[in-house]
C-alpha cells in the first residue's frame, strides 16, 4: 500500500515556530524511554507529518492524546527535537480538523 | 673461508619467543660455530641496555659482522643497523632473523621442532653475515625545483608553499584554465565562499612568485633522469606548440577526479529534470530567489544518495565518495535560503556528514527537510508519469516504515568522485594505481603523500575522494616532503640494489624487460660488446631481474647469489 502524501502538512500542522519533528535523526531512544510504552509517538507519527502522510497520522489519534507530556524523552533527545511541543502542535491539529474546535 | 668475528644475540622477546623456543640451547648450539665470537640471550634484545650491550661487544672484540635473532626484519632492522653504526661496524654486515613470526608463533604447538628451527634459522643467518661485504649509502645531488602537474586548487596551493620555502616551481595544468572542479563552484561549504573566488585568489598569489612557472595548455610528455634529478619535457599546446625541458628534484601529482555520470536510465538519468548533483548545484548557485527549471518553477526536489558509490560487488566504484552528502545537505542549505518553500526530500543510505559537517545536516533537519533512509537492496525507482509529473518510489526504512510516492519537479542524483582516465601520466610515471583506479601512497597513516616512486609524491583527488580543504591539506604534505627531501640538496639511497658483472653479461635484454622501475639501460664495453647497467638511484633492489639472468651475471648487494646459497645449504645441512 503505496501513502498519498500531503507535501504541506507539516506546515499546516505546525503554526508554532518551535514546531520541529524533521530535526529527529531517528535514534529511538524516546521510544525506549517512554514511561507509557508508547509505540508511534513521538517517532513515528513526526514522521508521517514531515514527509506528509495524513491519513497515518490521524489513525494516531489516541497516542497523540495518551501521552502525559512528562518530557523524559525529550531531556533525553540527542537531536534537540521539541518533543512536548510538537504533541501539542499535533493536539491543536486534531481540534481544529477532526474535533472541528474554534480558537487557535 | 675468510676469518670473521660475529657476534650472536637470541631474544626472548619477553616470552614471545622463550615460552616456545629454547634460546638457550640455541645459543649454546651457535656458540661453538665458525667465527662466531659472542654469543648471548637477551630478554629484550631492542631495550636500551642491551643495545649498549651490542655495541661495546662490537667495540670490545672488533665485531665485523652482527646477528640478532628476534622478531620481524620489518620491525627492527633499522633498529639494530643504528647500534652497528653507533659501534662503528658497517650497518649493511647485518643480518636478522626471525624467529618470532616465522618460528615461535607459528609452532606453539611443537617446543622442541620449534627450536631445531631456531637453530637452522640462526645459522643461516650466520652464514649470510660471513659474506656481506660493508656497503655504503647511493648519495644523489638533488636539484631544488618540483614539478607540480595539476593546477586545482591542491595543485595551485602546493605550488605556492613550494616558492615559500625557496624551491623553484614548474606548475602544469592540462586545461586552458587554472582551477579545476573549484572553478566551477559556486557557493562552498563550510565558508560559504566562492569556489571561483578561492582559484583567483591563489592565482593572483601564484603569479606574485617568480620561481613559479606556470604553464596551461601542458602535459608531461617525457621523464628522464634518475632520482632527484628528472628531466621532464613538457609541452604546450595552441598558440606556441612546444616542448621544454626542466630538471625537477620532486614531482607532485594533482591530477584530481571526475565526476561519476550516471548510465542512461540509472535512476531515471536521462529523463528532463533528473539531474547530477554538480548539475542541480550548478542551477542553485546561478538561481536568484525562486528555483526555475525548463520555465517551470521547482516546488519539490529528491535528492537521491550513493549514486556511482559504494556499488558494493555489483560496480567499480565499491568505495564511499565521502564529500557528497555534506555537499548535498549543503546544497539543500543554500536553495533554502533562496526559496524557503521548496519541499526537500532526501533519499540516502548512511548520512556521512562527518565532522564538523554533522551541524550542517542538524541544520537542514531543523529547518524541515525530509530524511528518508533506503536499502541498497531495495533503490528508489524514478519514472515520469503520463503528465509529465516526475514520482520516485521509495521503501523508507526509517519511523515510516511505508512505501512512499514522491511527487517532485526535480531528482537531484547525488554522484561522487571516480579516478581521471589518465593512462599515458600513469605509464610515464609509472605510478601506483589502486583496485579503485585511484592512485596509492605507500602507507596510509605514516607516508600519506609518498609513492613508491622515489621523488614523485601525489596529493588531492587523484589519492581519493577529499573535499577541496582536505585536498589543499595533502597540497601542502606533499610540500614538506619535497623540502625534506630538496633542501638538504642530497639524498641517500639504500645501497642494496642489483649490479651487474659485465664480464658475464651478454645483453639478451631479458632484465631490462622484467624490471617495474625502468632503472636497466645499455651500456657499450670496450670495442662493441654492449651489457647491462643498472642505476642505483633507481633500482628498487626488488630482485626480479636476478634470477632471470641466464649468465647469472645480476646479483643484489646483501643478498647475492653466494650469499642465498650459503643460506639455503645452512638451513638444508643435514637434511635428507
Amino acid at each position: 500500500m503505496t501513502a498519498t502524501l500531503q507535501p504541506d502538512l507539516a506546515e499546516r500542522v505546525g503554526m508554532d515556530p518551535a514546531f520541529n519533528p524533521s530535526a529527529c535523526m531517528n535514534c529511538g531512544i524516546c521510544t525506549a524511554i517512554c514511561p507509557l510504552g508508547l509505540r508511534h509517538l513521538p517517532r513515528e507519527v513526526f514522521a508521517y507529518v514531515v514527509l506528509g502522510m495524513e491519513e497515518e497520522v490521524l489513525q494516531h489519534q489516541e497516542e497523540v492524546f495518551s501521552c502525559l507530556l512528562c518530557k523524559l524523552c525529550e531531556v533525553s533527545c540527542p537531536a534537540g527535537v521539541h518533543i512536548t511541543e510538537n504533541v501539542r502542535a499535533l493536539r491543536h491539529y486534531f481540534d481544529r480538523n477532526v474535533f472541528r474546535l474554534q480558537g487557535r | 673461508m675468510s676469518e670473521r668475528k660475529i657476534g650472536v644475540y637470541v631474544c626472548q622477546c619477553g616470552g614471545n619467543i622463550s615460552d616456545y623456543v629454547d634460546v638457550e640451547r640455541v645459543r649454546q648450539a651457535v656458540a661453538e660455530d665458525p667465527d662466531v665470537v659472542v654469543a648471548r640471550t637477551a630478554m629484550f634484545t631492542c631495550s636500551d641496555a642491551t643495545q649498549d650491550e651490542i655495541a661495546d661487544d662490537i667495540k670490545l672484540d672488533d665485531l665485523d659482522g652482527l646477528v640478532v635473532a628476534s622478531c620481524s626484519p620489518k620491525l627492527h632492522t633499522f633498529t639494530f643497523r643504528g647500534v652497528a653504526r653507533r659501534a662503528g661496524l658497517n650497518p649493511y654486515r647485518y643480518t636478522q632473523v626471525n624467529l618470532r613470526e616465522q618460528d615461535s608463533w607459528a609452532h606453539t604447538d611443537d617446543r622442541l621442532g620449534a627450536t631445531e628451527k631456531a637453530i637452522r634459522l640462526v645459522r643461516a643467518g650466520i652464514a649470510r653475515t660471513r659474506l656481506l661485504e660493508p656497503l655504503d649509502p647511493t648519495v644523489v645531488e638533488t636539484v631544488p625545483r618540483a614539478l607540480v602537474i595539476g593546477a586545482g586548487i591542491a595543485g595551485l596551493r602546493a605550488a605556492i608553499g613550494l616558492a615559500d620555502i625557496g624551491l623553484g616551481v614548474v606548475l602544469i595544468e592540462r586545461e586552458a584554465e587554472v582551477g579545476g572542479h573549484v572553478r566551477e563552484l559556486g557557493t562552498m561549504y563550510p565558508h560559504d565562499r566562492q569556489g571561483q573566488e578561492l582559484i583567483s585568489e591563489l592565482l593572483g598569489e601564484v603569479r606574485r612568485r617568480e620561481g613559479i612557472a606556470l604553464f596551461t595548455n601542458a602535459e608531461l610528455v617525457r621523464k628522464g633522469g634518475t632520482f632527484g634529478n628528472y628531466e621532464v619535457d613538457i609541452r604546450t599546446r595552441g598558440d606556441s606548440n612546444m616542448t621544454r625541458r626542466f630538471e625537477v628534484g620532486s614531482i607532485i601529482v594533482a591530477t584530481g577526479f571526475d565526476s561519476y555520470l550516471p548510465e542512461e536510465g540509472e535512476y531515471g538519468y536521462g529523463i528532463p529534470g533528473v539531474l547530477t548533483l554538480p548539475e542541480f548545484k550548478k542551477l542553485v548557485d546561478a538561481s536568484e530567489g525562486p528555483l526555475v527549471y525548463g520555465d517551470r518553477p521547482v516546488r519539490s526536489v529528491a535528492y537521491i544518495y550513493c549514486v556511482g558509490s559504494r556499488q558494493g560487488e555489483s560496480g567499480p566504484h565499491q568505495y564511499c565518495s565521502r564529500f557528497c552528502c555534506t555537499s548535498a545537505v549543503h546544497t539543500d542549505l543554500e536553495l533554502r535560503a533562496k526559496a524557503p518553500k521548496v519541499h526537500q526530500y532526501h533519499l540516502y543510505r548512511d548520512m556521512r556528514t562527518y565532522g564538523r559537517y554533522e551541524l550542517l545536516y542538524n541544520d537542514s533537519r531543523e529547518k524541515g527537510s525530509a530524511y528518508l533512509k533506503f536499502a541498497p537492496d531495495t533503490p528508489p525507482e524514478v519514472q515520469r508519469r503520463g503528465d509529465g509529473q516526475l514520482e520516485v518510489r521509495v521503501h523508507d526504512q526509517l519511523a515510516s516504515q511505508e512505501e512512499v510516492n514522491l511527487d517532485v519537479d526535480l531528482v537531484v542524483l547525488v554522484t561522487g568522485m571516480v579516478p581521471r582516465s589518465n593512462q599515458e601520466l600513469i605509464q610515464r610515471l609509472k605510478l601506483p594505481v589502486g583496485r579503485d583506479g585511484f592512485f596509492n601512497e605507500i602507507h596510509p597513516k605514516l607516508r600519506p603523500v609518498e609513492t613508491v616512486v622515489d621523488g614523485v609524491a601525489i596529493c588531492g583527488a587523484c589519492q581519493f575522494p577529499k573535499t577541496a580543504g582536505e585536498s589543499v591539506a595533502s597540497g601542502l604534505a606533499a610540500v614538506s616532503w619535497s623540502a625534506a627531501m630538496l633542501k638538504q640538496g642530497r639524498a641517500e639511497l639504500d645501497p642494496q640494489v642489483a649490479t651487474v658483472d659485465p664480464d658475464l653479461c651478454t645483453f639478451c635484454g631479458v632484465c631490462m624487460e622484467a624490471c617495474p622501475y625502468g632503472a636497466i639501460g645499455q651500456q657499450e664495453l670496450g670495442g662493441s660488446r654492449q651489457v647491462a647497467v643498472i642505476d642505483p638511484a633507481t633500482c628498487k633492489g626488488c630482485g626480479g631481474c636476478a634470477p632471470l639472468c641466464p649468465e647469472h651475471a645480476i646479483n643484489v648487494l646483501g643478498y647475492t647469489g653466494r650469499e642465498v646459497e650459503a643460506m639455503i645449504e645452512s638451513l638444508a645441512a643435514g637434511v635428507a
